[in-house]
């Protein structure tokens, strides 16, 4: 995009900036209806799972990208392992609820709707943050 | 990059997550079991993660292989213990799962199926996070 005017790469990143808040959103909408189209609550046993999963990188990680690249350092490994743990439990919880027969299959496919759009907030979010060209000019 | 490379960067990601889905397989059995489920059978997956942990703690340049001086035999040993224990709970866990398939009083079949399930998941991801090293 090198020859698109400064402004309009200006608006573009804004447009990405949206497009990730209404993500995001989207996920949050998307749980909420899982629990209040059937009035009940268990579902927000997932919210325990999002809260869970940047701790090891918060926790353990520095602020490098060690998250995406090869490392002999075990506290980065150790990081990606609670990472990894972490994220099953978002697909785990619905599912551990549903075949106990406590949700339905709606508020099963909204909680995992909801799971795959955070998912996908998060990897927009990564993929962003490696761009550097906000400068207007 | 190669797949080793991406091996290396991916593995214990993927190694947290096969352990993830281990112990909630493990979970989803309880829960959904009609029966309470004794404490026996919790035993093999507690001991799988304990396995895994310990040929983890061990550094693979550590592991001499030189066929002329006496090797570091306690690391050799720690590794023998630890597939000792891996392999024991996997039997163990194959044993109720055919207690709980012939038993009406015990817990379903599904308990017996779970707890293979989270033996093999749980020393999966303890081959995944091993592999995943780099040398």
């Amino acid at each position: 995009m090198a020859d698109l005017p400064g402004y309009l790469r200006a608006c573009l990143n804004t447009g990405k900036l949206a497009s990730l808040a209404i993500l995001v959103s989207g996920g949050i909408v998307l749980q909420i209806l899982a629990c209040a189209l059937y009035n009940n609550w268990w579902p927000m046993l997932s919210v325990l799972t999002y809260v869970l999963l940047p701790m090891p990188l918060l926790f353990f990680a520095g602020s490098d990208d060690s998250i995406f690249s090869e490392s002999d350092n075990s506290w980065v490994n150790f990081t990606k392992f609670l990472t990894g743990a972490s994220t099953v439990g978002g697909i785990a919880i619905p599912s551990i609820l549903k075949h106990a027969g406590v949700i339905g299959w709606g508020a099963f496919a909204m909680e995992l709707s909801s799971y795959f759009v955070f998912g996908m907030a998060i990897i927009c979010y990564l993929w962003m943050s490696g761009d550097d060209d906000y400068s207007i000019l | 990059m190669d797949l080793l490379e991406l091996w290396a960067i991916f593995g214990p990601g993927v190694a947290g997550a096969v352990f993830g889905a281990g112990w909630w397989i493990w979970l989803d059995a309880v829960v959904c079991s009609l029966v309470t489920v004794p404490f026996l059978h919790y035993l093999p997956g507690i001991f799988a993660s304990f396995a895994a942990l310990m040929f983890n703690c061990v550094r693979k340049e550590d592991i001499d292989y030189s066929p002329y001086d006496e090797g570091e035999w306690r690391l050799k040993l720690w590794l023998f213990i630890a597939y000792v224990v891996s392999f024991v709970s996997l039997a163990g866990s194959a044993g109720l799962l055919i207690q709980d398939s012939l038993d009406k009083s015990a817990p379903s079949v599904w308990t017996g199926v779970a707890g293979v399930l989270q033996c093999v998941f749980v020393l999966i991801s303890g081959l995944v996070y091993w592999t995943s090293h780099p040398e």
